[in-house]
């Protein structure tokens, strides 16, 4: 959306980087849950596990993307002094906050994942 | 778009009154205006507060003491069932939902929210479905299965009697108003935006209330589906939480905390809203931390969806998954922690006047933080485990709600009452009150923290002596009774203020935001013109714009064609893009409430050809209702002057409904998404799931109706591209096809349902089936339905290629119904094939 000659972010960046830590969350939770209930890993093999391995790769690969859109972000919004452009600046800056603690908590989250066997 | 001198100011005002009023007499019945229909949403819901107060005197009279038999059992069942119903469904929500459509388009410079008729359909959904759950008290019959109606105990099996029907009825009829308030709150304050309000200059209660609305709008349905469910399962025995038949209990559990948890800060944010209003205004400077808090608001409408499952850490769900939802629920304190010190920051940084609201808002900080720390020490699972199912979660739950919402909402009454009614309430009377009820509400909770690590469990209506709790109630219960005198000093000052308060001056507390530029109490259209406000703080920049604004002197002050206008602009830059046109005054919303209100009896009362008639009365009056809209001569007729600076929304491309349309199918999506996971849910969890030996449904018919409804959609979008561009095959013939390869698909549909063998008595999988054809049916016909009304609507003149624009907001339904159609037919028909069953 053009305003004063200049783009801002569009709008749907102030909650994409939660959209896809929910989407995140239910593919975690969900595949848990299934996986648990169809084909348990071993409970011997405690959190050292397929399941947990693929669980993880899941939250780092999630974390990396939101990380990679938070620094897209903050680099898209215009500098303070730079320019005369404060929606830009808003919308770019809050953003990338929402990407950055969107990525922080996918890794809070899913760091369980290295401790606990998954289905007891 | 400043007009200055366009009218006199006196009698601007006059021709606004007389386009703005409420009809005389009975006729305020028909009101549509959003001041009117606030006040009635608050008041309504504080007299539900106080039957819900009276019923917590009951329970606290009965466990004052070991070992009474005041109540009984049977009773007190009753009690603390509707105590937590009353309060949670029938006061709060409403009650912030009033507050949020009284406030709304005042904050924004708007003279109304976008969809008045929904608004005015919203209340009487709640008032009737209010006194159904109500007078099920008086009739002995009210639910008794506690606030969230856990299934066996609330299925016909352990609950036979009417109760669990009041609730599950009552509630989701009141829920219908808390969706139309959801999504017509969330358009409004995205799309009718005054001039050069970007969401930067947004105020911080709009974003409160604009996470609200998006967190109703995904909140509330899998609440409504999981009563639909079970008021089914209960009626007619079709399976979904009974093991014996594939399905589950904890599906009840699921879904209800899915909505459950979510609604904590639905209650919670607006509530923090007024704190981050008022608390600045008394601190004398603007708020610290804008942007920290708007990160906040959005942090927490997302991260508290992810949550549920800490309300059910002991069914038996994996330790991992439980440790996701712990890290979750302590997550969540970091963006209310981020408001606590915007607060303080504030305070700190501000020149703070001790006045009666901040005493509430003072009183909120210190019991809101304890509950927000025993809220850390319950997500914490090994001590959740502990206290699960004791009065210690009974204590932090009131520490959270009344600490959180109630004691803001004082602070906000007392704010705002100037406002309302144009009058100051009593210091002394005010400052009684709170001391009192600050004093009680401890006395009470905090004596009950111990009560339940002591180990006494929720919801027995008696306890035997030398158990050590005895003083405890004791205390708890006198706490409670002096708590009521605060609040009974409440009302004696808000009713005492409207003969004996002084008449409040202009702006009293120095406030820098646009809803005390308004009259006091307001006028119907709020301003007799529309300013530019491209600031946060627009009565602290400009302390005479309120005057400027009732003078006439900036936009849209034309009265000649007696419509009802306001701006609409742009999401996100508060651009305006045109003239919102309003309907005014309307009597189709009382009519389609009564007429649910028919259905719903005749549900409960299981008198199913009433409820039939209801329902196509209902659907009758809805579609009048709607043949009233753009150039119909009630609306906008074209032979009336147009603007000439914005068009009419209406004979645009863009405009309200359209977004309206897409954030009611997010709620729609929502609920379909829920029926979805209780479908995988019980398929993959529940212990005696069964796949019947053969597929019930016709594959080949399903695929050809599937065809039908595809060809209807391309149709539609290629109607709809002509339209875009202006120009086109004949409009009223394209309509008519839709309709008809729609009406194909629906018979087909119908046919498949009819004649499938489906055993929903004996099989959860039948069961869910079922409702899930019943869904697309649903869907199909109102598609069918609508697409024949335009076509309708073209011979009447009130669509073509140049009033394009109902047509284009109908075609988001339809590609809802093909995306649920496929995705329906894959999930729950496809893929148990491809399982080797069914």
């Amino acid at each position: 959306m053009p305003v004063n000659g200049q783009r801002a972010l569009h709008g749907a960046h102030l909650v994409m980087g939660l959209v896809i830590w929910s989407l995140w969350f239910v593919a975690l939770y969900g595949s848990l849950s299934v996986v648990c209930s169809l084909a348990p890993p071993a409970i011997e093999a405690g959190p050292l596990n397929w399941l947990n391995a693929g669980l993880l790769v899941i939250t780092l690969l999630t974390t990396g993307l939101l990380g990679v859109a938070a620094w897209r972000c903050w680099q898209l919004s215009p500098d303070k002094q730079a320019n005369n452009f404060p929606l830009g600046r808003f919308m770019g800056r809050l953003a990338a906050a929402i990407y950055l603690l969107s990525a922080v908590s996918t890794l809070a989250v899913g760091l369980p994942v290295l401790v606990l066997p998954p289905c007891i | 778009m400043s007009n200055p001198g366009a009218t006199e100011p006196r009698e601007l005002h006059r021709r606004l009154q007389a386009i703005w009023a409420n009809l005389p007499g009975f006729g305020t019945l028909s009101a549509v205006n959003h001041t009117s229909i606030g006040r009635r949403f608050m008041v309504t819901g504080a007299f539900f507060f106080l039957v819900g107060g009276l019923l917590a005197m009951l329970i606290r009279t009965q466990l004052a003491l070991p070992e009474q038999d005041i109540v009984g059992a049977h009773l007190y069942n009753q009690l603390f069932t509707m105590h937590g119903t009353v309060m949670m469904f029938l006061f709060a929500i409403p009650i912030l939902e009033g507050f949020a459509i009284y406030m709304v388009p005042k904050l924004i410079g708007a003279r109304d929210l976008v969809f008045p008729r929904i608004s005015s359909l919203g209340y009487y959904c709640y008032l009737f479905g209010g006194m159904i759950i109500l007078f099920s008290l008086f009739f002995g019959v009210a639910p008794d299965s506690g606030w969230f109606m856990y299934t066996p105990l609330s299925g016909s099996e352990f609950s036979p009697g009417p109760g669990s029907d009041v609730w599950l009825l009552g509630v989701t009829f009141v829920e219908i108003s808390a969706l139309a308030a959801g999504v017509e709150l969330t358009v409004s304050i995205l799309r009718s935006r005054s001039q050069g309000m970007t969401l930067r200059h947004m105020p911080i209660l709009c974003w409160y209330l604009l996470a609200m609305s998006l967190m109703i709008v995904f909140g509330f349905p899998p609440l409504i589906l999981a009563s639909i469910l079970l008021e089914i399962e209960r009626a007619t025995g079709l399976i979904f939480f009974e093991v014996a038949g594939g399905g589950d209990p904890i599906l009840w559990q699921h879904l209800f905390w899915l909505f459950g948890h979510p609604e904590v800060y639905i209650i919670f944010l607006p509530a923090a809203g007024i704190v981050s209003t008022v608390l600045p205004v008394f601190a004398q400077r603007p708020i610290v931390g804008y942007r920290w808090l708007v990160l906040a608001i959005i942090l927490t409408g997302f991260i508290s969806f992810g949550l549920w499952v800490h309300h059910m850490f002991t069914v038996g769900i994996p330790h991992l998954a439980q440790a996701f939802f712990s890290v979750a629920s302590m997550l969540v304190a970091i963006p209310t922690g981020i408001q606590i010190f915007a607060w303080l920051a504030t305070l700190w940084t501000g020149r703070v006047i001790f006045s009666l609201p901040m005493l509430w808002i003072f009183g909120f900080l210190v019991i809101f933080v304890a509950g927000g720390l025993t809220g850390v020490m319950l997500a914490l699972a090994p001590f959740n485990w502990q206290v699960h199912d004791t009065h210690f979660v009974v204590a932090h739950m009131h520490y959270v709600l009344v600490g959180g919402m109630f004691f803001p909402l004082i602070a906000g009454l007392y704010y705002w009452l100037p406002q309302l009614t144009g009058r100051m309430p009593s210091d002394l009377l005010g400052k009684t009150g709170f001391w009192l009820t600050f004093l009680g509400f401890n006395g009470t909770f905090l004596v009950m923290h111990l009560t339940g690590l002591l180990g006494m469990p929720r919801r027995v209506y008696t306890y035997a002596s030398g158990t050590g709790w005895e003083w405890t109630n004791l205390v708890s219960s006198l706490g409670g009774f002096v708590m009521a005198a605060g609040v009974a000093m409440i009302i004696l000052d808000v009713a005492l203020h409207f003969r004996y308060g002084q008449r409040a001056p202009r702006n009293p507390w120095n406030a820098d935001t646009l809803e005390w530029a308004t009259a006091m109490p307001p006028a119907p259209y709020n301003f007799a013109s529309l300013a530019p406000l491209p600031t946060r703080h627009p009565l602290w920049d400009n302390p005479e714009l309120g005057e400027s604004m009732a003078q006439g002197q900036h936009g849209l002050t034309s009265t000649g064609h007696g419509r009802r206008e306001t701006y609409g602009s742009d999401a996100v830059t508060g651009r305006i893009l045109h003239i919102i046109h309003l309907p005014t005054n309307s009597w189709w919303p009382l009519a389609a409430a009564l007429s649910l209100a028919v259905v719903f009896m005749g549900l409960l009362l299981r008198i199913y050809p009433l409820a039939l008639v209801g329902v196509g009365v209902t659907a009758v009056f809805v579609l009048r209702w709607s043949w009233e809209n753009g150039v119909h001569p009630n609306a906008a007729p074209l032979n009336v002057s147009e603007p000439e600076d914005y068009p009419l929304h209406s004979r645009t491309q863009d405009g309200p409904g359209l977004w309206g349309m897409v954030v009611a199918l997010m709620a729609n999506g929502t609920l379909y998404l829920s029926l979805l996971f209780g479908w995988f849910y019980l398929w993959t969890v529940a212990p005696l799931w069964t796949l019947p030996p053969e597929n019930p449904l016709s594959l080949a018919p399903l695929l050809l109706s599937g065809v039908l409804l595809t060809l209807a959609v391309i149709g539609y979008q290629q109607l709809v591209t002509g339209l875009r561009r202006r120009r086109g095959r004949p409009l009223k013939r394209q309509l008519w096809w839709v309709t008809g390869l729609g009406l194909g698909h629906f018979l087909l549909l119908l046919w498949v349902l009819v004649s499938a063998p489906l055993e929903g008595t004996v099989r959860a999988h039948d069961a869910v089936l079922t409702v899930m054809l019943y869904y697309l049916l649903i869907h199909s016909g109102t598609g069918v339905v609508l697409t024949a009304l335009q076509g309708l609507r073209v011979g009447y003149g009130y669509v073509s290629h140049n009033l394009p624009y109902e047509t284009i907001v109908l075609r988001p339904f339809w590609l809802y119904t093909l995306g649920i159609y496929w995705l329906g037919l894959a999930a729950f028909v496809l893929l148990p094939m491809a399982w080797g069953g069914g």
